[in-house]
């Protein structure tokens, strides 16, 4: 009791008395008890700058009016807001703020959702200001944003978030008293991670988007909460539309787990969706050729060929491949139709290119198939772990949380990535280590090994660990003791002493969380590294300590929900194995019908079988894997044998261009259900707009399918489906506005340490393979980008004025050995083939590697070998040596 | 300390204090020059014997105040503390320049306001500036013979602090251009009596609600002209209504 006392004050805001936690500001106290104090230049997120002086309060036994945005409730303190003083100094405020505005509100954008609007028909505002209005040179700002500094109140609210939150600083003020305006660095248009924060923390129309400009008025749109359909981050969007017209994204201040932030892809990515070259009918293949067909005779084409194949070739002919990017209705009822109406296990969907490795590390040390802990978690930690992932391009959200735990509570941010601290015009995660060390991709895991032996040698180890499982610590410290110090240095690079000093700021920490990402995920090895990154914190008891776990980070916005959902091929809804005799016998009971008993063929297996004429048809729901895979592992030349190529897609990709049925597919515009974010948490995906063309959701088409094949799953609506799957899955929760993460199970981890690190300890703790690089060549590596996130982001013209191309990013070091210079074109080329591309030269890109983006990479795919993980059949294709050279 | 930081010079809001936060958020104590210049006399001759110059309680020692304006010999003058104006104009500056009487002087630097003739008694010290209607501020002494347009005289101050205004925050940013814009239409002979009205609102308006002190420095001039001069306003603006020069449209009008 006097515990919460002490952290509490009470005050009294006109004559309402409340009791907040000490440290809250005067207008946040006001804001709990109804009261409103205008403001320009408070935000919430925002260390408070007190310049707009609008927020003027009267405190008791204080001489002169305070701004209650920067000053700190205490103890007795009485507030009064509404008096005839204070009011008189909010409309002389409002006065001086409106003398310089250009009063333009008919053609302003902001005008119906402006704070200056607003508080100007409160105070009912004139000005007495006569004199010569100031006047900015208008200067073109960037293809996305526009600024009209004329409308500028100087609040820096831009400024200030764009430094303190995205840590990116593109914005700053230039000039000074009236003459001050907010302006890029540099003599060019802004260059920098086009988050959109400026655009929405803009309390008037000074920074507004050009994607939207001069379109609408707020009272005009029609709006639907959702959640972005790129990364598995996760965020709450509002979208907005007029009529069927996409019109703009943006979220509520504190809404969803992004909390109100977005990134590129967020607030500028959504006209993917209305993209002309959208697929509006059926097309079915006659005579060779593609051509436009109604709904009707596309699925009794697909009925017929499909009962014709398995009569005569058995369920087993069949194989399902399903995106991460449908919701997890669309994804269970994927799977239920692949073992249920068409009889067979194999199936699978893009977890498979990466995120199954961490999924199954965890199931394997923790039990758990999704974190345990939460974004909540990463902000709260005092040691963040970060391996193998440029968190602030290819989860940009995740990458805030770090951001705010290191710069709001200063974590210790350790991270091991193949990039270079250096500043730039987007954010750069290692910039704010604590301590960094650059490793090439192919070297995560002998980082990792570096940090088990600094953790073993530095007698970090857990002491009743020590006792509870002696032989598990021993053989883990036997095997890491094989590995010398000398041949750790040699492949990572690093020395020793930095694992050592690593390794004691991670068993220092309190509250330890270990991220991994794509570039760790998606590389040869990654499940066993994963596994060894769990026994790095299973050995210093932070695995199952609060607030400490393992987080691997998704890529596609549902690769959790498509594991969940039981839409790869071993795995059952609810994450059970489909081996597993008792899992087996629930799901029958629940769907009264028997499973196919076969072992599923995983996605590159699937190839392989259509390959050599065993499988001979193929549903594709949103992949395309003829872009996706290296074209060596023969992809085009499988699928392109197949008796059936079902796809359902929002556009004709190089996949659907060979396939017989063409089916259009709603985008998550245009439909409703769930998706699973990175952190676990399902969240509601609410249509925008209608269906366009003829598309239906992929739920809808699944469904008619299995009506035409007479052995119909028939739901009302997406929510039905929902429905059953909670009665499937058990404990399959509600959605709430936060997620509930499991707690680590001690009966796996006991499992784990009896028996289960014995199977391939020996394998594990061993260095990965040097890359050997000759002269002239550099480690080319596959990059997520943060201004593209999958195949749809290519399709967004937002994204493409940011980004319309892959450039290849090197080192200035390795360009200046090559001789060559930014926009040269190259010619990289390896025994496997070549490609040409466009330098472009950066200080990040780590010395004898080369990055291009992943969005952009499909014909350089040749040049990569495609490996399979023998435990997880994660293909991975991420680096490849090859040599550069000018061409003319 | 914000320029020493490398960032653009704005004032910090306070609490909390540099003495505990200061710079690169490590305790700091900011001092004059002329502070520091006083230690070596203190420490060396005692407290004591500093304590004996000048006009006790509040006001000891000396002080260097720099006389600049319509005197014959401006300069700095170091002076015990608590001479009067009197004796710091007409016997160290060696009075006024063309033998003129004097009009106004400016007591402590430009955010002082403005005193009188009647003033020339008060004493160099804290205390007595201040209940005469000013302050000692910087030290610096300005002083204006019997002809001085004082109209003129508080709009070149306003330039200044018009010019020096960081923009941070509203009221000193706006309030600065709109009374300069003010001031130069009424010694331009286009000022309206309604403008007189407007300077003392603004002036009002922008005192004590600024994030630093340097915005209550600005509206100085203009108040304490506007109280000990007003009618030079008025004759400016009649003159400016007799001459019927075009007249502003009132805002708002305008579309």
């Amino acid at each position: 009791m006097d515990n919460i006392t002490a952290e509490h004050v009470r005050l009294t805001i006109d004559g309402i008395s409340i009791s907040v936690p000490k440290g809250t500001l005067v207008i946040e106290a006001a804001r709990r008890v109804g009261v409103m104090i205008p403001h320009f230049c408070y935000h919430p997120k925002l260390k408070p700058d007190a310049n707009c002086r609008m927020c003027l309060v009267e405190v008791e036994r204080m001489p002169k009016l305070q701004t209650s945005c920067s000053t700190v409730a205490t103890e007795g303190m009485t507030v009064r807001t509404a008096t005839t003083v204070v009011h008189n100094a909010h409309k002389s405020v409002l006065e001086f703020i409106l003398a310089n505005h250009p009063l333009d509100c008919p053609v302003c954008d902001q005008g119906g959702k402006c704070d200056l609007q607003d508080f100007s028909h409160q105070y009912t505002a004139t000005s007495r200001f006569a004199e010569t209005k100031r006047i900015f040179q208008k200067e073109y700002f960037s293809p996305l944003i526009e600024t009209q500094m004329n409308r500028c109140v100087q609040c820096l609210r831009c400024v200030r978030y764009c430094d303190e939150v995205m840590d990116v600083k593109a914005l700053a003020p230039i000039g000074r008293g009236t003459m001050t305006e907010i302006k890029s660095f540099g003599a060019h248009p802004l260059d920098c991670e086009f988050c959109g924060g400026c655009v929405q923390i803009c309390p008037v129309g000074a920074i507004t988007s050009r994607l939207s400009m001069y379109e609408y008025r707020p009272w005009m749109l029609k709006r639907a909460d959702t959640v972005c359909m790129f990364c598995g981050d996760g965020c709450q969007i509002t979208v907005q539309t007029k009529d069927q017209e996409l019109i703009e994204v943006n979220s509520a201040q504190g809404a969803g787990r992004n909390s109100g932030d977005l990134c590129a892809r967020g607030f500028f990515g959504f006209r993917a969706a209305s993209h002309p070259d959208r697929l509006t009918h059926p097309l079915i293949r006659r005579n060779g050729a593609l051509v436009e067909a109604t709904w009707e005779e596309a699925l009794e084409f697909v009925a017929e060929h499909t009962k014709r194949l398995k009569l005569s070739h058995g369920p087993q002919a069949f194989g399902g491949l399903i995106s991460g990017r449908c919701t997890n209705e669309e994804l269970y009822l994927f799977q239920k139709f692949m073992r249920l109406t068409i009889g067979t296990n194999n199936l699978d969907s893009s977890a498979r290119y990466g995120h199954i490795n961490g999924v199954q590390a965890m199931r394997s040390v923790q039990g758990t198939h999704r974190w345990t802990v939460t974004f909540e978690d990463i902000v709260q930690a005092d040691v963040l772990l970060l391996i193998g992932t440029n968190i602030t391009e290819a989860n940009p959200i995740t990458g805030l949380k770090v951001k705010e735990a290191v710069k709001k509570h200063e974590a210790t941010l350790l991270t091991i990535e193949a990039i270079q601290p250096a500043i730039g015009t987007i954010s750069n995660i290692s910039n704010l280590s604590k301590q960094h060390v650059c490793v090439a991709p192919s070297q995560f895991g002998a980082a990792v090994l570096g940090l088990l032996k600094a953790v073993v040698e530095g007698n970090h180890i857990d002491s009743t660990l020590r006792q509870q499982a002696p032989d598990y610590v021993s053989a883990v410290s036997q095997a890491i003791q094989q590995l010398d110090w000398e041949d750790l240095a040699v492949s990572t690079g690093v020395s020793s002493e930095s694992f050592v000093q690593m390794a004691a700021s991670l068993a220092g920490g309190r509250r330890v969380v270990a991220l991994a990402g794509q570039t760790l995920l998606r590389s040869q090895g990654a499940y066993g590294v994963c596994l060894n990154l769990l026994d790095l914190l299973l050995l210093t008891g932070k695995l199952t300590a609060q607030g400490c776990g393992f987080a691997p980070l998704a890529e596609e916005n549902n690769d959790q929900g498509a594991v969940e959902m039981g839409a790869v091929s071993a795995l059952l809804p609810g994450v059970l194995d489909l081996t597993d005799r008792d899992a087996r016998d629930q799901i029958t009971r629940a769907w009264k019908e028997d499973l196919p008993v076969a072992t599923g063929a995983t996605l590159i297996e699937m190839i392989g079988l259509a390959q050599t004429g065993i499988i001979k048809g193929l549903f594709i729901v949103g992949e395309n894997p003829v872009g996706s895979l290296p074209p060596q592992t023969g992809v085009k030349e499988a699928l392109s044998k197949l008796d059936l190529l079902v796809c359902q897609e929002l556009f004709l990709t190089e996949t659907a261009a060979l396939a017989h049925v063409v089916l259009p597919a709603a985008s998550a515009m245009e439909k409703a259900g769930t998706f699973t974010n990175t952190e676990g948490h399902v969240q509601a995906v609410r249509p925008a707009i209608d269906p366009v063309g003829d598309s239906r959701p992929d739920w809808e088409i699944l469904s008619a399918f299995s009506v035409f094949l007479g052995a119909p799953l028939e739901y009302g609506d997406a929510k039905e489906i929902l429905k059953e799957i909670r009665a499937v899955i058990p404990g399959y929760g509600s959605l709430g506005p936060s997620p509930i993460p499991p707690a680590v199970d001690p009966a796996a981890v006991d499992r784990y340490m009896n028996e289960g690190y014995r199977r391939d300890l020996a394998t594990r703790y061993t260095l990965p393979a040097r890359d050997v690089r000759q002269d002239g060549t550099v480690q080319l590596g596959l990059t997520q980008s943060l201004f593209h996130s999958g195949k749809l982001s290519t399709y967004s013209t937002g994204l493409l004025q940011i980004e319309p191309s892959g450039l290849l990013q090197m080192n200035p070091v390795d360009a200046a050995r090559l001789g060559l210079d930014a926009g040269d074109r190259v010619r990289l080329s390896n025994g496997q083939g070549k490609f040409t591309t466009t330098v472009k030269v950066l200080d990040r890109v780590p010395e004898g590697l080369a990055w291009l983006p992943d969005h952009f990479a499909q014909d350089a795919l040749r040049l990569f070998d495609c490996v399979v993980d023998p435990d997880t059949k994660v293909p991975s294709y991420r680096t490849a040596s090859v040599s550069v050279v000018k061409t003319a | 300390m914000e320029s020493l930081e490398g960032k653009r010079g704005l004032p910090r809001i306070k609490p909390p204090f540099p003495a505990t936060h200061g710079l690169y958020n490590k305790p700091t104590v900011v001092n004059n020059i002329e502070t520091l210049a006083n230690l070596p006399y203190i420490v060396g001759r005692g407290p004591e014997w500093f304590a004996s110059i000048g006009s006790p309680p509040k006001s000891t020692g000396t002080r260097v105040f720099c006389v600049s304006g319509h005197v014959k010999q401006p300069g700095n003058y170091e002076v015990p503390m608590g001479v009067t104006f009197r004796e710091l104009i007409y016997e160290h500056a060696g009075g006024m320049r063309s033998d003129k009487p004097l009009k106004a002087f400016i007591p402590g630097g430009a955010s002082a306001p403005f005193l009188t003739p009647s003033h020339l008694d008060v004493k160099l010290d804290f205390e007595s500036v201040a209940a005469a209607g000013s302050m000692l501020g910087s030290g610096g002494v300005t002083v204006m013979e019997e002809g001085t347009d004082m109209v003129w005289a508080a709009l070149r101050l306003m330039e200044f602090f018009y010019h020096e205004s960081c923009g941070k925050c509203s009221p000193c940013r706006e309030g600065s251009s709109w009374l300069v814009q003010t001031m130069r239409r009424i010694v331009a002979k286009r000022g309206q009596m309604q403008d007189l009205e407007t300077l003392v609102d603004l002036c009002k308006n922008i005192e004590g609600r600024t994030v630093c002190a340097f915005g209550d420095a600005s509206v100085a001039p203009i108040m304490s002209t506007l109280k000990h001069w007003r009618p030079e306003y008025v004759t400016l603006i009649q003159e400016a209504e007799s001459a019927n020069l075009i007249k502003l449209e009132p805002a708002g009008v305008r579309h």
